[in-house]
């Protein structure tokens, strides 16, 4: 061969596959050393020249472990790039940019897009449930619904208690609009020294999004569908007609029951299987100068109620032009999503199931049951006919940059991200009178004698401008990176309502125009909110040995006045990467250990805007001499010191790879403290403000915990591989501080009042009510539960009432002898992943749990009604005097206070997900001109192990709200969580997938 | 920069703005009779809870509705309330509401360009309202803390306004609020209708006098708007609260209503929580709450009108109502009896669909009970004859014969039964027990367990004196 000058180029060629036999496209291939790369082809071939035969190839790939294959005279490398999601090696998004895992100071968790993809859900969140140790989720049935997230505990007292999502670089907190099939990866910034670097939102931890991209080479077509059904995972049994009427004797003889001989199941009329499927087909591909990834997606999923539907339709182009190579880049990421909405109010609609008296019949000849004549219950399958309400929503969002680097060690970007949503919403509710005409038997308040049509469109515009300078060097074995940028950012969004009524029921006539002038009304209202930042980082390496870390940005929002506007943010991280020194080369048992440890301070402005400045209330009416006049009030209470809410978190982190990586694993131990946070609290009525609250920083608490990840993966033969992950997270969160306010007491619950009370030395929400302690069997208990005095400590009691613990031994029983009993923040949460590839087949299996927190039952709770329906086992179980419970009293009343007897476990065990698939062996894919056939079927949520007795130990606080545009929120805080009060079951999916690529 | 940063509240007028308006001062009188509508399941000034520490709590009426219905009235009806009672509360936060917006007026009031005379006739409006809140509160509750004024952030916590003041003192508030609207306040027909008027202010403050046993102001303010000539009985008494009695020759203080286009133009839950209530086979009016009782029916004379036009009777075989709809059969609703002066027809009266906010006007001053406030300040005073008269306009009109004085003691009850009768339901009955000294004889044999120097008065709510840090002391015998 050539020498001296004349060196020849050698040429290497491969193919690289998953674990699972598919070929990977995009692999960035490097000559160690050198600037010398190529990536793989859509069919995962590559080739590339060498300057010498001894040469080394770096083999990475985001989500992939990367490899180094030295060549020892090899001209033909085929390699086998192996992936998990506990994998140390791994490359991660950290924020303005990506690091390998194994150089990061701070606690990071990563998910790849195809773990999310081959889930049955609407939402990427869902999708990680189980996967992440240190991230809770919670997810509810509701179709188009997001599931709230807790990074770490609950971060904050308010509703703003959400991470923050990073979309390719846009910033929000709804990402219901993006497509599971396009996402990349979802990496999760846990501890405050990664999240600092988002300084203003990042307090409670920060989800980022990396939607997929082209890869230079053939254009590749995939195809990839599902289809299936959801059915209500757990349904409670409600009494029967003879239970009921049984009941009835006891808690109201007084009711005459009405006689139609039903037996009425209401749960059964009301849900149903629901029918869903998706559909993607992506175009990818490019060259040199222009890469491409296009999808077209479609979603339809009917929910478990009658009539409410979702149907999604996605766009994603994602183009990436490389004007002057290695020079000048120009990158667009854009998603246009619209969705239709059959929607359904929920809560109104599992509600009155729940309280429908089995002995009032559905329908029968056309004409409805009358529940609201017999139980002021409305009737749910008449108010669901009666209803007709979509909602069509539009989104696009993206963001375009162009990147410059003068020299190699410099890249400057800048970019322009929007987000930017319209939703239209038209409401018709029909007439109908509660006549002999509508219903079996004439009454009741469910009736509307006016048909009224409501229309609200809503818009809202957010951008984002960034632009960052990074500067990377290695010299020798100092490896640096220098980040610095200027963001800023505005929202300006409003809506518009208006409604009519006597709107003829035609769909045609479905516009205000239609009805009756006379009944006209309108609102519109609007919200607009800015930010800056500055923001700078500065990553260090010492011969990939020791780690530093630190960053520093600067936020300013409007929603804080001006003196406390800004917020200055710093954090640092340090690493040290024991694996690399001298002393560890000799033993075989690690290949890689970090130890690591951050400190960081991040904020929270995630209030509503103007919370600081006093406004009036216009438009208030009154009549002088008839004519209508409008006032004006100012009593609202504000306060005008309102500053940001701070969050401070140490972590300490130890990584490792074992027994030649087969074993990988991560510890890490937080403590997170935030104070000032922002609350709403209760003032003096005497100050006359209209709630009696206003939004200030009034407490501090911590969530501290520890957090394992263990990962194991083996490859027994060519044809059988497997591996075995879980993680595990211990939480503990406390309160430590009011501002010498009071305790915050919530959660009301029809009569009883609040139930949950937030206080020092408490779990945020801990519930708070009486002690049951059992049932009094006969009138000679209650004669004998006497005070110090010998009077009766329940004196009102009857045999089969539930006897009460005078907790404060004052004689009596009253809202003073309530006591801590639990909160719904788990003491620990878990999650169990296992998959095997053998031959064609593979196979995956996730479970998610959590342990040590309580629900409060409030539907069981909340008798609006002593005519409301009972569950079937309570009414099994109550107490009769033919029948003795020591566990469940004669009669739940109204009246009947808050106690223990309503709180029960909150564990529960769940397979999350299980998944076979079958793809066609490479010999049949040639002949049928493919690059890959997989066939699948799935499971969500197959069973759920549970103690509690209502239909989900998962609850969302509160339900999703639909208003506050491109600003979602659960609609109640941490502070109400885990009270069961609208019954939402959560679902099972069945499906069949399919993957194909040509 | 800042700049970028400083963004106004969207669709709110700030503080600011309304410092520079000139109207500004007009709209938050305005604003302040506004509060008056406030009702519903909270903060509440005119609303089914105000309706229940007045009346239910009575002798002339029962809570109604179904047996388990808002279990809070119940407690009320039978003297089992304590200081975490809902209603204790949201009656204490809806009256400090309504001062606040008073006090919110008054600070911008005196900054208004408008001529002196027109200000200090809205001065006088507001402090006549703020008179009016504080009265209702002091009877209520005994007293309260006095916030005269909008407090600034830093004084809000402190002592003065965090402890009660006496009741001497709210008194002393109320007098000079009521006196400064005697003073600038025109009389009726000189002001718009709705607006309060020095008849109106001259009979609240007689009326406040009354509480004081300060006889011979009551008698004089009385007599003042007696003798101003504006104001008479309406001749048939079943009008009066009607809507063709609205704002009448009789009406002296009357909280205005109307329909719009929203249709949520009146008190919430006024008349609809008093409308009668089905049980099966028709489509009724209300909740039902707030029913007469028998011991009210049996306090009437034979042959009194006014016991028609005051209580529904439900018949076994139904009932028919003055606008002719006919209430089907007694096993059709809840109750025995409803209050008719709270009756709203949706069929002879003006009526937009929404039942929670009929449009019924709240008679809260009248012709007829200035009279016989006018009477018993009178006899106190000695005049007989004076007082013997003008009971005889109001037994007169009620188809009943001349009463004849028996001596001051024997008139004294003849004119505290004709209270009891001719404003049966309106309100002021309870208060009228305790401020004469009845109300632990009388509700003990009306079969309530009305305890003595405890049950005049509403204890301070829990949760108000949790706020104050215990600052707030509670009301003899609820600790």
């Amino acid at each position: 061969r050539g020498s001296g000058a004349f060196m020849q180029a050698i040429t290497i060629k491969g193919t690289v596959k998953g674990s699972d036999g598919a070929p990977i496209p995009g692999v960035t291939i490097q000559v160690k050393g050198t600037s010398t790369g190529t990536v793989t082809q859509p069919d995962g071939t590559y080739s590339i020249n060498v300057p010498d035969a001894n040469a080394t190839l770096q083999f990475s790939y985001i989500g992939y472990t990367q490899q180094e294959i030295a060549l020892a005279g090899r001209t033909t490398v085929d390699v086998v790039m192996t992936s998990s999601a506990s994998e140390l090696e791994q490359v991660v998004v950290v924020g303005y940019g990506t690091r390998r895992k194994r150089d990061v100071t701070g606690a990071v968790g990563s998910v790849r897009g195809e773990e999310i993809a081959k889930q049955p859900v609407n939402t990427a969140t869902q999708g990680v449930q189980g996967k992440l140790a240190g991230v809770q989720i919670i997810s509810s049935g509701q179709p188009g619904s997001q599931p709230q997230v807790r990074v770490r505990g609950t971060g904050s007292m308010l509703a703003g208690a959400e991470p923050l999502y990073v979309v390719d670089g846009i910033l929000t907190n709804d990402i219901r609009n993006i497509n599971t099939a396009d996402i990349v990866s979802m990496d999760v910034l846990k501890d405050a020294s990664s999240a600092a670097i988002y300084g203003v939102r990042g307090a409670n931890g920060v989800i980022i999004i990396t939607t997929k991209r082209g890869q230079a080479g053939k254009m590749e077509v995939s195809y990839n569908m599902t289809a299936g059904w959801r059915q209500a995972a757990n349904l409670v049994e409600m009494a029967n007609t003879q239970q009921y009427t049984a009941f009835l004797a006891d808690a109201g003889p007084q009711v005459t029951i009405p006689d139609f001989g039903a037996d009425t199941d209401w749960y059964g009329d009301v849900l149903r299987k629901g029918f869903q499927q998706t559909h993607n087909i992506s175009l990818s591909g490019g060259s040199e100068k222009f890469l491409y990834y296009f999808n077209v997606g479609y979603l339809t999923d009917q929910g478990i109620v009658r009539n409410n539907q979702y149907d999604r339709f996605t766009i994603r182009s994602n183009n990436e032009w490389n004007i002057v190579e290695d020079k000048l880049k120009f990158v667009t990421q854009l998603s246009y999503m619209h969705n239709e909405t059959d929607f359904v109010q929920l809560d109104d609609i599992y509600t009155n199931t729940y309280r429908a008296a089995p002995v009032i019949p559905i329908k029968r000849d056309g004409r409805y049951g009358n529940t609201s004549a017999f139980q002021n219950v409305g009737n749910p399958i008449l108010t669901l006919d009666k209803t007709n309400d979509e909602i069509y929503e539009n989104r696009l969002q993206g963001t375009t940059y162009l990147e410059y680097s003068p020299w190699k060690w410099l890249r400057l970007r800048s970019s322009i991200g929007v987000n930017q949503g319209f939703q239209n919403r038209r409401k018709y509710n029909d007439k109908y009178l509660n006549d002999e005409v509508t219903f079996l038997v004439a009454g009741g308040n469910q009736q509307r004698p006016e048909s009224q049509l409501t229309i609200v469109k809503e818009q809202g515009t957010e951008w984002l401008w960034e632009n960052t300078a990074t500067y990377q060097q290695r010299f020798d074995k100092h490896d640096l990176t220098v980040l610095a940028g200027y963001t800023a950012q505005k929202y300006a969004g409003d809506y518009i309502e208006g409604s009519r009524r006597n709107v003829p029921n035609s769909t045609d006539l479905w516009y205000l125009i239609a009805g009756d002038p006379n009944t006209s009304t309108n609102t519109s209202d609007g919200d607009k909110y800015a930010r800056t930042s500055i923001l700078a980082r500065v990553n260090y390496s010492y011969d990939d040995k020791y780690l530093l870390s630190a960053s520093f940005r600067n936020d300013a929002s409007s929603r804080f006045p001006s003196d406390n506007r800004n917020g200055y943010f710093p954090a640092v991280g340090l690493g040290w990467v024991i694996s690399q020194e001298d002393f560890m080369q000799n033993q075989k048992l690690f290949n890689f250990l970090k130890l690591r440890g951050s400190w960081g301070r991040i904020g929270n402005d995630n209030i509503a805007s103007n919370l600081y400045i006093l406004t009036a209330n216009s438009g208030l009416l009154y009549f002088f001499n008839g004519t209508a006049t409008l006032g004006t009030n100012l009593s609202d209470i504000k306060d005008r010191n309102l500053k940001w809410e701070t969050t401070q978190e140490y972590d300490f982190g130890l990584e490792f790879s074992m027994m030649d990586s087969r074993l990988t694993g991560e510890v890490n131990y937080y403590n997170k403290e935030t104070i000032d946070a922002l609350v709403t609290v209760r003032i003096p009525g005497l100050l006359g403000d209209p709630d009696n609250e206003y939004t200030t920083n009034a407490g501090s608490f911590v969530n501290k915990g520890w957090e394992f990840t263990l990962g194991w993966k083996d490859k027994i033969s060519d044809d059988f591989n497997y591996t075995i992950g879980g993680n595990l997270t211990l939480n503990d969160n406390k309160v430590t501080g009011l501002n010498q306010g009071q305790p915050l007491f919530r959660g009301g619950v029809g009569q009883q009042g609040n139930i949950t009370k937030t206080d020092n030395g408490q779990p945020i929400g801990s519930f708070f009510v009486l002690d049951a302690e059992g049932v009094f069997q006969n009138q000679a208990e209650i004669d004998n539960y006497l005070n110090k005095d010998g009077g009766k400590i329940q004196p009102n009691a009857a045999p089969g009432d539930l006897r009460y613990r005078d907790a404060n031994g004052d004689g009596l029983i009253n809202s003073d002898d309530r006591v801590y009993a639990g909160s719904y923040q788990p003491k620990l949460y878990y999650g169990i992943n296992l998959g095997a590839n053998y031959k064609s087949f593979d196979f995956s299996v996730d479970f998610y749990g959590n342990a040590g927190n309580k629900i409060y039952n409030g539907k069981k709770a909340f008798r609006y009604e002593i005519t409301d329906n009972i569950e079937a086992s309570y009414a099994d179980k109550r107490w009769t005097s033919a029948r003795p419970s020591t566990t469940d009293p004669r009669v739940l009343l109204g009246s009947t206070p808050a106690s223990d007897y309503f709180i029960e476990s909150g564990n529960f065990f769940r397979m999350n997900n299980i998944t076979l698939g079958y793809s066609l062996p490479k010999a049949v894919l040639e002949r049928i001109k493919f690059e890959r056939l997989r066939i699948y079927l799935t499971s969500q949520n197959l069973f759920t192990i549970k103690k509690f007795t209502g239909f989900s130990p998962e609850l969302v606080s509160g339900a999703t709200k639909r208003d506050g545009f491109l600003s979602l929120q659960n609609s109640t805080s941490p502070l109400d969580a885990g009270i069961e009060l609208y019954p939402y079951p959560t679902t099972k999916t069945f499906a069949i997938g399919l993957n194909v690529t040509f | 920069g800042d700049g970028f940063l400083d963004i106004p509240p969207q669709g709110r007028v700030t503080e600011e703005e309304i410092r520079t308006n000139p109207n500004a001062a007009v709209d938050l009188t305005n604003g302040v009779y506004n509060v008056m509508w406030l009702g519903g399941f909270g903060p509440d000034v005119h609303g089914l809870q105000f309706i229940t520490l007045t009346s239910i709590v009575s002798d002339d009426a029962d809570k109604g509705s179904t047996p388990q219905d808002y279990s809070p009235a119940l407690e009320i009806d039978n003297f089992t309330y304590g200081p975490t009672n809902a209603i204790v509360g949201n009656l204490w936060t809806g009256y400090y509401q309504a001062i606040a917006r008073a006090n919110q007026a008054l600070d911008k009031l005196p900054l208004s360009p408008i001529d002196e005379a027109d200000k200090n006739r809205l001065i006088g409006e507001v402090r006549f309202l703020r008179g009016y809140f504080y009265f209702n509160l002091v009877r209520t509750y005994g007293g309260v803390p006095k916030i005269d004024r909008v407090p600034t952030p830093e004084e809000a916590n402190s002592d003065a306004f965090q402890t009660r003041a006496t009741a001497a003192d709210i008194y002393a508030l109320i007098i000079e609020d009521l006196q400064f609207a005697v003073d600038n306040l025109p009389l009726k027909g000189a002001t718009p209708v709705g607006r309060i008027t020095k008849g109106a202010a001259q009979m609240l403050l007689g009326k406040v006098y009354m509480y004081q046993k300060n006889w011979q102001k009551t008698f004089e303010l009385s007599q003042a708007v007696i003798t101003s000539g504006l104001y008479d009985t309406l001749s048939n008494y079943a009008d009066i609260w009607r809507t063709r009695g609205a704002n009448s020759i009789e009406s002296i203080f009357e909280v205005q209503t109307g329909t719009n286009a929203a249709c949520n133009a009146a008190i919430e839950l006024y008349a609809n929580s008093q409308g009668i209530r089905a049980r099966r086979g028709w489509s009724d009016f209300g909740f039902g709450f707030n029913n007469p009782t028998a011991d009210l029916v049996a306090a009437y004379e034979p042959g009194d009108k006014r016991r028609e036009a005051t209580i529904i009777t439900i018949q076994p075989n139904g009932t028919v109502l003055w606008d002719g709809f006919r209430v089907p059969s007694r096993d059709s609703v809840e109750n025995d009896r409803y209050n008719y002066k709270a009756y709203h027809s949706r069929t002879q009266e003006p009526y937009c669909n929404s039942p929670d906010r009929t449009p019924k006007n709240l008679r809260v001053l009248r012709y007829g009970e200035l009279l016989l406030q006018y009477a018993e300040a009178a006899n106190e005073l000695g005049n007989t004859g004076e007082a013997l008269a003008k009971l005889n306009i109001v037994r007169k009109r009620a188809g009943l014969p001349n009463a004849v004085s028996g001596g001051q003691a024997d008139l004294r009850l003849k004119i505290w039964r004709e209270r009891r009768v001719e404003l049966a339901m309106e309100h002021d009955r309870f208060w009228d027990l305790v401020r004469t000294g009845r109300a632990g004889v009388v509700m003990r044999a009306h079969g309530k367990n009305f305890v003595d120097n405890k049950n005049e008065l509403f204890p301070i709510p829990q949760d108000q004196r949790l706020l104050s840090n215990n600052r707030l002391t509670q009301n003899p015998g609820y600790n």
